[in-house]
């Protein structure tokens, strides 16, 4: 088994390619170029120093959100161009899930978390005491207040005593953060922080075994919001 | 010389659209997924929406291409798609999805600008188009006149100050309540209507450049509109006629003129407003009179459509202007 693992849902552009035994490569990038100007060339760069070329591909994982809807799109639509034209399996993993899964093995609550903006994150709450996590609940669009309430709410109903913050959304807001949760928050690690697509890879081989594939023609980014437009048409105020 | 096929890909404002074309003349696709009839319910184009649709479209689109033109993917010889101008998110859909297939495919990526490609729209149709020429750009977000010395020369010799032209039969006639888009709308209710009864200025035609402005023409339409439902006569078909009229007679004597200051014998009409039926009568008139000769596209070639773009693109393809994987999308900028 061969995936490529590709991620463009936050600032983050990620590219890995892996096997089922072997991370053979991975490129991180969040630095100031846009994904459009970034993406195509690590997954250029990936392949080629891996000395591997697309038809050897068992499938392609893509990260699909939440995140920004812009690099949501450039992500998805690079890996449906790719997907389409060499007729390889797409497999969809949500973005909360991968963040989720920079940590394992420990009791503590993990909360990825991600920068909606208009003072609102993106998140979900994981068990990461096996290997693989197992999200608890919704995936939500929420102000940090909420999101500190349903966390602590969770964590005294499963007796979990402490709770991890990552992602984008937990750097927005880390002071407040601290000052809510205080001795029971934990930061991941600096290099655990943010989305990793062997991260992204790493869960698609599970679907891959399965066969649980993403059809490349209907796939959409996984937005959780409703575009403005259809978020006031929806309230009548258009 | 062996045969041609360039795939084009546009995404630049409410089309996903994708379209096979041989030696930059043959068109054996044109798919077009339009997106009117959803952004019909919020009075225009919202960019978010228009995105969103083409993310779910673009594979659908691009493999549709193939199937009406019975080619595999392998059989084209490049992957050629709008960067510029338009919806920076939506145009980057459309580059995001021809970088990865055509590198998946092995074959070069070419970048096309799209009002450059609604230009070369008139190429696809006719032979033997001779220079130098005059033509006039009129969409949506753009009304200019170019200077074109020759087939890749363009210089801009005048443009809208304001709107332009396709947002200002956008904007009327979402005020007529004659709904989006604006153009048809406005040329469906005027062929019910007379000119003249109401007075319309005809903006700039006093003045000697090749400026237009049509936010005056517009205000001036809503305030005599206003009016005349107060005095309990007013007429939305002649109001239609009459702003129709104001409106191209302005961008197709500003043309002519410009015709004869550059003493050329060759006009062209490109963009979505050149499907309209009075200009297009106007400008054939007015060509006639003095022995110009006039093109304007199909009435589907006019309006966004990816077989402008993969025409466009058998120009750089042969002389080898290629993109690099690194092409980025931008929202205003003409680089002809
Ligand atoms: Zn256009």
């Amino acid at each position: 088994m061969l995936i490529l693992a590709i991620d463009s849902a936050t600032p983050v552009a990620g590219v890995a390619l892996l096997t089922e035994e072997k991370l053979l490569k991975e490129e991180f990038s969040n630095y100031k170029k846009t994904h459009s100007e970034t993406l195509m060339v690590m997954i250029d760069r990936v392949m080629k120093e891996c000395e591997c070329c697309l038809d050897e591909l068992t499938a392609i994982a893509l990260s699909i959100g939440p995140g920004s809807f812009t690099g949501l799109r450039i992500g998805m639509a690079t890996v449906k161009g790719l997907c389409l034209a060499k007729s390889l399996p797409l497999i969809e993993i949500c973005t909360l899930d991968a963040i989720a899964h920079n940590i394992a093995g420990t009791r503590a609550l993990v909360c990825p978390l991600l920068d909606a903006r208009k003072q609102e994150v993106y998140t979900a709450f994981y068990d990461v005491e096996e290997t693989k996590p197992r999200r608890l609940g919704q995936i939500m669009a929420c102000s940090p207040e909420q999101f500190v309430n349903a966390a602590l709410s969770l964590a005294r109903e499963q007796e979990r005593d402490r709770l991890i913050l990552l992602g984008d959304g937990f750097y927005s807001y880390r002071d407040y953060f601290h000052k809510m949760l205080g001795e029971k928050m934990q930061a991941a690690p600096l290099h655990l922080g943010l989305p990793r697509a062997s991260a992204v890879g790493s869960l698609a081989i599970d679907k891959a075994l399965e066969g649980d594939y993403a059809d490349p023609l209907k796939l959409r980014p996984l937005y959780i919001r409703l575009s403005e437009a259809e978020y006031r048409l929806g309230k009548g105020e258009l | 010389m062996k045969d041609v096929l360039i795939l084009g890909i546009e995404s630049s404002c409410d089309e996903t659209a994708a379209s096979i074309v041989k030696n930059g003349r043959d068109i054996l696709s044109n798919v077009i997924n339009s997106q009117i009839s959803i952004h019909q319910q919020f009075g225009g184009v919202v960019p978010e929406v228009a995105s969103r649709k083409h993310i779910e479209n673009i594979a659908g689109v691009v493999d549709k291409a193939f199937k009406d033109a019975g080619l595999s993917y392998s059989d084209i010889d490049a992957v050629a798609v709008a960067n510029a101008p338009g919806l920076v998110g939506a145009l980057l859909v459309g580059v995001s999805f021809a970088k990865g297939f055509a590198y998946a495919l092995n074959k070069p990526l070419l970048a096309v600008n799209h009002l450059h490609g609604h230009i070369y729209a008139n190429f696809l149709e006719h032979e033997n188009i001779s220079f130098p020429a005059i033509c006039l750009v009129v969409s949506g977000g753009h009304t200019s006149l170019l200077y074109m010395a020759s087939r890749g020369h363009l210089k801009l010799i005048g443009e809208t100050r304001d709107d332009a032209a396709g947002e200002a039969f956008d904007k009327v006639a979402r005020f007529l309540g004659l709904g989006y888009p604006g153009g048809p709308a406005i040329q469906k209710a005027a062929q019910q209507g007379e000119t003249g009864r109401y007075k319309l200025p005809r903006v700039f035609l006093d003045r000697n450049d090749f400026e237009f402005s049509f936010s005056g023409l517009k205000t001036a339409a809503m305030n005599l509109w206003r009016k005349s439902e107060r005095q309990g006569n007013a007429s939305v078909y002649d109001m239609a006629a009459e702003f129709q009229e104001a409106l191209v007679e302005v961008l197709a004597e500003k043309t002519i003129r410009a015709a004869q200051e550059y003493q050329v014998h060759t006009l062209l009409m490109a963009g979505g407003v050149a499907a309209n039926q009075r200009l297009r009568n106007m400008m054939k008139e007015r060509s006639k009179a003095l022995g110009l000769q006039l093109y304007y596209p199909a009435l589907n070639l006019c309006t966004d459509n990816a077989a402008m773009i993969a025409g466009d693109a058998h120009y750089y393809y042969i002389n080898g202007r290629f993109a690099p994987l690194t092409l980025n999308a931008y929202p205003g900028l003409w680089s002809l």
